[in-house]
């Protein structure tokens, strides 16, 4: 498990700074663009992040999760928040237009995440609807009624599968936790 | 149970989810604080840990490498940041409430010299630095407002080919941003852009002066917004070219760019 930079970022130290966006700008990068419309809308959407991060640094608690977990959910939390208020305003064009322009996730050969390795191994485990859902809603951010035109399925549906799939995911996750701290094979 | 059916619990976990994945309304969030109130947590962990690890595990599989340019600017501000005299949380050490509070005083008026210091450089240094720092004073409006307007810029009566860009304003702070690429260069000895801005609570015809500006780049242009009156309840942005200097009350004869708030 990588040693945690947020708390030396926390610190004021400037080396923690470089190692950090060595280490997190391609996960923080990746997520903007796509959960972004516009190219220029995820610069932005970055440089507000790591702002985020810097200044909530000292929030993080490794005993409470995996330092690349906290970055991903600082950086989910203020790209929805802004595409939120971007859909107040007419949209310059259709998300879809963007956010399929990025190939959808292969299968992980995760190296580093434990929790990363555990989700994408509990994803596998979910039906090929539920994964469907999921990678379309959390992936690609398409909001639940361009999933249901996109798959047919009936809007109710959408938000019922993307539920289930979710308090699955969560369960899954949570055993592999147990399985792991009682020594055993971890998936 | 709700009068639809639902059950609490089902209620609550729509909210969690919802807010990862496509965010809330202000009426669904003021509903999610109470039910955060009052809700266990579950047993299984939380739905954000759950979305952050998949989007850990998909970065892993697919990461795009940040660009280098995006990558010194977000340092660039970093370290600046570090430099100033206002610490992050946890930069200071620990020490009692009482010594904070008479330490931030005068921190706090040596960081507003410092900002009305650099902020008067910003007028006097060439257009590529004002260009830098609005822009990082523009990221930072845009981080640290909660209530802040973010709109693009659509053609108005008079429009100029090719301009686009947004304006951002936050209505606590009274403070925003005119982003521009495209917009035609003025000969500022002929003309000037102005900007005004609608409120609900003053007269169409008398709109507020959000001050005069130049454009001197068809590239990325960031103007900062000096709105001349407080504005209560903005609906409309609208640039207008005048003669130097500007005016009182426009004829909005050339009005090549418009921004509306929408409706909610």
């Amino acid at each position: 498990m990588l040693v945690p930079l947020l708390p030396r970022v926390a610190q004021g130290e400037v080396a923690a700074i470089d190692e950090c966006l060595d280490r997190y700008g391609g996960l923080v990068w990746s997520l903007a663009r796509r959960l972004s419309p516009t190219t220029p809308d995820a610069e932005d959407a970055v440089q507000e992040i790591f702002v985020d991060l810097w200044r909530n640094a000292a929030r993080y608690r490794e005993d409470l999760g995996e330092e690349a977990t906290f970055v991903a959910t600082v950086a989910r939390r203020r790209l929805i928040d802004r595409q939120r208020k971007l859909s107040r305003t007419p949209k310059p064009q259709s998300i879809d237009e963007t956010t399929f322009a990025y190939a959808s996730p292969e299968v992980t050969t995760i190296e580093t995440s434990e929790d990363g390795q555990r989700a994408a191994a509990c994803l596998d485990k979910l039906r090929e609807n539920e994964r469907e859902v999921l990678e379309l809603s959390i992936y690609h951010g398409l909001p639940h009624s361009r999933i249901s035109e996109r798959t047919g399925t009936p809007l109710g549906t959408v938000k019922t599968l993307i539920r289930r799939g979710l308090t699955q995911l969560r369960s899954c996750m949570q055993l592999s936790i147990r399985v792991i701290a009682e020594g055993g094979v971890s998936l | 149970m709700s009068s639809s059916g639902q059950t609490d619990k089902d209620r609550w976990d729509e909210l969690q989810i919802d807010r990862l994945l496509i965010g809330l309304s202000a009426d669904e969030q003021v509903e999610y604080e109470a039910f955060s109130g009052r809700m266990p947590a579950s047993p299984s962990g939380s739905f954000e840990k759950v979305v952050a690890s998949i989007d850990v595990g998909w970065w892993e599989s697919n990461s795009i490498p940040l660009p280098e340019q995006l990558r010194k600017t977000i340092r660039d501000q970093a370290v600046q940041e570090l430099s100033s005299p206002a610490p992050w949380p946890g930069k200071t050490p620990a020490v009692g409430q009482t010594a904070a509070r008479s330490t931030r005083l005068p921190w706090a008026v040596a960081a507003a010299c410092l900002s009305l210091t650099v902020f008067t450089l910003f007028l006097n240094r060439p257009s590529k630095d004002i260009v830098k720092n609005a822009t990082q004073l523009r990221t930072e409006l845009i981080a640290t407002s909660k209530d802040v307007i973010e709109l693009k810029w659509s053609a108005g009566p008079t429009p100029i080919a090719g301009a686009e860009g947004d304006v951002v304003w936050s209505p606590e702070k009274q403070q925003g941003f005119m982003r521009f690429r495209g917009l035609a260069v003025n000969e500022t000895t002929q003309q000037q852009y102005q900007l005004w801005i609608f409120d609900k609570n003053q007269d169409e015809k008398t709109p507020v002066d959000g001050g005069v500006f130049d454009i001197s780049s068809d590239g990325e242009v960031i103007i900062p917004i000096h709105a001349k009156l407080r504005v209560a309840d903005v609906y409309l942005f609208a640039v207008t070219i005048e003669k130097p200097g500007g005016v009182v009350v426009s004829t909005r004869e050339r009005l090549p760019l418009l921004a509306m708030v929408k409706k909610s």
